[in-house]
């Protein structure tokens, strides 16, 4: 046995039908397979979908929502407060995963597991406190219709503690929202693939963790000597104290200098205004403060105040790029305060940042272009950068009122009821895309359409690679980095660490290897590593292909075909076709699939034990 | 000694480094929980990161109410005595600041001891948010502030070598005392 420490090897199983929590122990063999996060999530979603034949519910009785932090998750290290939300999403009815940064997981892994997972419904809407080895389902009917930041406040308050972390679901939640996110820390979520609406439907509207357990860890002082080094990495890069103060909102210049940016529903892809949404623009007139995730010295976050103007008194934690891309430039909203104000909105009602501006977007220019009449609308008329008419929509979408309860069920039914949509709504597998614009880049467009979890940027993210390398790049650089980035960021994931020392601030990799040794005791390579996210890769398409999924799904949005963007660095360029379907041959033949996109027979076995 | 940790809560971002690296530096192990520093936050009224961590103040309120004298102070630094010590926490309810821990693997309250005069704490923030101080520079960086503030009361702009530069300064006389 390799592994000799970093697990607490306890996997906490609630049935919130049952009212029953039990603790199940994990063997040797499955933590050093599966890491952990989204590879326990994998498993065990696997696991469950295997013994119900397939024909699961996403938000029915048998469904599985597992919550997963990884080994290093809360060790001293840069940034490594991450846990894992998985589940078979509601919105693409396939594999979903989506992680959240904060301390939750620090201290849900304090509680002394490695794993929680959550199966049934409760009969009233309940809260679930996992106090240490204590475990309590606490029926709170009063918290229904309480946004994320007052159901926290309200819990704190009954429990008679303030040092608890609570995540919770929004009104969005609870009324199932195919978007409906987890927020916790009063500002930080796992946004996408649905995973709110899932705790809805098992009634579940918060987890209370409070835990004080050691981290298992092999050789401390080994791990500090080799986090030391890369933090003092962190440290002397020259970007580091634009990325304190700017955070994640330092991307929109940049995007918008290399016509990435979202505008007007990916119209276009440089926005005119940037001026007023962009970095500086938030330092001049609105941030009050910095906020990081556990254990980070980059501190991403930002804390934001309106002071003056319709919105005086809105306060966020945040924005971060792709929430103030998605509801400022791609709605037409150029002015920052009225960003603030919906993403504050998004926060309180717990949906995603993302699939709402980007839902709302394709409803503008729906009605733009008379696919939406004005009666679909509630009679409500909504134009670009109508502010209010937006935030509006957004409640209407959360409290599923009118329009509101198509929308709140995402893309796929969007594009069922008004088939026309599908021209204009920028989704892959029913997961509406994320603020970058493929169009840039093929690469990217490869990334959307073979990501498990549909049109998202956290598996692969190449535009800027693909940028730098122009029209030199190859086939094969660009299908091999895509392979890459769905190997070596899926594996942050499972260790339960950010991403963003390496993306942002070019941590080499090879620190990861040493964090793992230190924190399990197992000597392991990089590429061994790898080698089992890869695994996990295969797994999530394993599941995929078994509810239905083949080549036909990975593809893209009609308007990377057909529509490009109007101005800007990328006038003109969309992807071809063609092209485009030969980078998806290359990719499967590069990992192993068949012309199908199937994953070869016999590969299930590997994921028996 | 004379220095003392000064926290600036405006800077803290809330990462929790400082009480990675107290527990790992005190107990060993990776546990946030054991530390003598703990960062508390509050959201949205007001929205505040504060570390807290012990102020070393003149009069120790905690060893007043120490029934065995457990908490003296020796070389500028309250310590505590963990041969005397009786474990009756009357000290955590007792510091003002709630300065003082509680963990449940432990016998004794947790509390500050500088490090021995180099608090790994100050050394680990990455926003300059604790910083170690001579106590007599307190208040330094408030004085200098308010000065700067009643300077910009004028400016004049002026070139040098062709680049623009500009000063500032106060009008002696015109204001009414």
């Amino acid at each position: 046995m390799n592994i000799k420490s970093g697990y607490f090897k306890r996997h906490l199983h609630v049935d919130l039908t049952k009212g029953t929590a039990e603790r199940r122990a994990l063997s040797d063999a499955f933590i050093e397979k599966y890491i952990g996060g989204r590879g326990f999530g994998a498993k065990l979603v696997w696991d469950n979908m295997k013994k119900h034949d397939f024909k699961v519910d996403p938000l029915g009785l048998e469904s599985l929502l597992v919550i997963a932090p990884g080994p290093l998750t809360g060790a001293y290290l840069p940034s490594s407060g991450k846990i894992s939300f998985v589940a078979i999403s509601p919105a693409t009815g396939l594999y979903g995963d989506s992680s959240m940064g904060g301390g939750f997981g620090v201290e849900l892994r304090q509680t002394g597991n490695d794993i929680l997972s959550i199966t049934g419904r409760a009969p009233k809407l309940s809260v679930l406190f996992i106090d240490n080895s204590e475990t309590t389902i606490l029926p709170m009917p009063e918290l229904e219709g309480k946004s994320c930041l007052e159901a926290e406040g309200i819990i704190k308050e009954r429990l008679g503690t303030y040092a608890v972390h609570v995540a919770t679901i929004g009104v969005a939640g609870e009324n199932m929202v195919n978007f409906a996110c987890v927020n916790a820390d009063w500002g930080r979520n796992a946004g996408r693939t649905g995973i709110g609406a899932i705790m809805g439907s098992k009634k579940l509207k918060a987890i209370v963790v409070r835990g004080h357990n050691d981290l298992p860890t092999y050789d401390v002082n080994g791990l500090m000597a080799e986090a030391d080094k890369a933090y003092k990495y962190m440290e002397e890069h020259k970007y580091f104290k634009m990325w304190q103060r700017e955070g994640l909102m330092n991307v929109i210049e940049y995007a918008n200098e290399k016509g990435i940016l979202p505008a007007y529903n990916f119209k276009d892809s440089v926005f005119a205004k940037h001026n007023q949404i962009n970095g500086a623009a938030m330092l001049d007139n609105f941030k009050i403060g910095n906020s990081a995730c556990f254990s980070c010295s980059m501190c991403c976050g930002n804390i934001c105040l309106v002071k003056n103007g319709k919105y005086t008194g809105t306060i966020i934690d945040g924005p971060e790029y792709e929430s103030c891309a998605m509801l400022g430039p791609n709605l037409g909203i150029d002015n920052f305060a009225a960003i603030l104000a919906a993403v504050r909105l998004c926060d309180e009602l717990g949906v995603d940042t993302i699939s709402t501006g980007n839902i709302i977007g394709a409803v503008i220019e729906g009605y733009e272009k008379g696919i939406l009449s004005l009666s679909d609308l509630d009679g409500r008329e909504i134009t670009w950068g109508d502010e209010e008419a937006i935030l509006e929509l957004i409640q209407k979408i959360a409290y599923r009122q009118g329009i509101g309860d198509v929308l709140a069920d995402g893309s796929r039914r969007i594009i069922k009821k008004w088939p026309e949509m599908d021209k204009i709504i920028l989704q892959v597998k029913g997961l509406e895309q994320s603020a970058y614009d493929s169009r840039a880049g093929i690469s990217m467009g490869l990334a959307y359409a073979t990501s498990d979890i549909g049109a998202h940027h956290t598996r692969a993210w190449t535009i800027a690679k693909e940028i730098e390398e122009g029209q030199n790049w190859s086939d094969e650089d660009k299908v091999n980095t895509v392979i890459y980035h769905q190997t070596l960021r899926p594996l942050f994931d499972m260790l339960g660490v950010c991403r963003l020392p390496w993306v942002e601030l070019g941590l080499n990799e090879r620190h990861y290897q040493y964090f793992y040794k230190y924190v399990t005791g197992k000597e392991a390579s990089l590429e061994e590593l790898l080698e089992l996210s890869n695994d996990i890769y295969d797994l999530t398409r394993l599941i995929n292909t078994r509810l239905g999924m083949s080549r036909k799904d990975d593809s893209l949005p009609y308007k990377v075909w057909a529509n490009p963007p109007l101005t800007g660095p990328n006038v003109g360029k969309v992807i071809d076709k063609k092209d485009f379907q030969k980078l998806v041959s290359l990719y499967y033949q590069k990992r192993g699939w068949d012309e199908d996109g199937m994953p070869p027979v016999g590969l299930e076995r590997k994921f028996e034990d | 000694m004379s220095k003392i940790i000064v926290v600036i809560p405006e800077q803290c971002s809330g990462c929790r480094i400082c009480e990675l690296v107290c527990a790992i530096k005190h107990f060993g192990v990776n546990n946030p929980k054991k530390s003598a520093i703990r960062v508390l936050t509050t959201y949205p009224h007001p929205v505040m990161r504060m570390p807290i961590v012990c102020s070393q103040c003149k009069v120790l309120t905690c060893a007043q109410v120490c029934p065995v004298g457990a908490l003296r102070r020796s070389n500028g630094v309250v310590q505590l005595d963990k041969e005397t010590c009786i474990s009756c926490y009357k000290c955590v309810g007792a510091c003002p600041f709630g300065a003082i821990y509680v963990h449940e693997d432990c016998d004794q309250p947790i509390i500050c001891d500088m490090c021995g005069g180099d608090p790994e704490c100050v050394k680990k923030c990455p926003t300059g948010a604790l910083r170690l101080i001579p106590e007599s520079t307190l208040g330094e960086f408030k004085r200098l502030n308010n000065v700067l503030s009643y300077a910009q009361m004028k400016e004049i702009e002026f070139y040098e070598k062709g680049e623009r530069k500009v000063i500032h300064y106060a009008e002696v006389g015109k204001e009414e005392l």
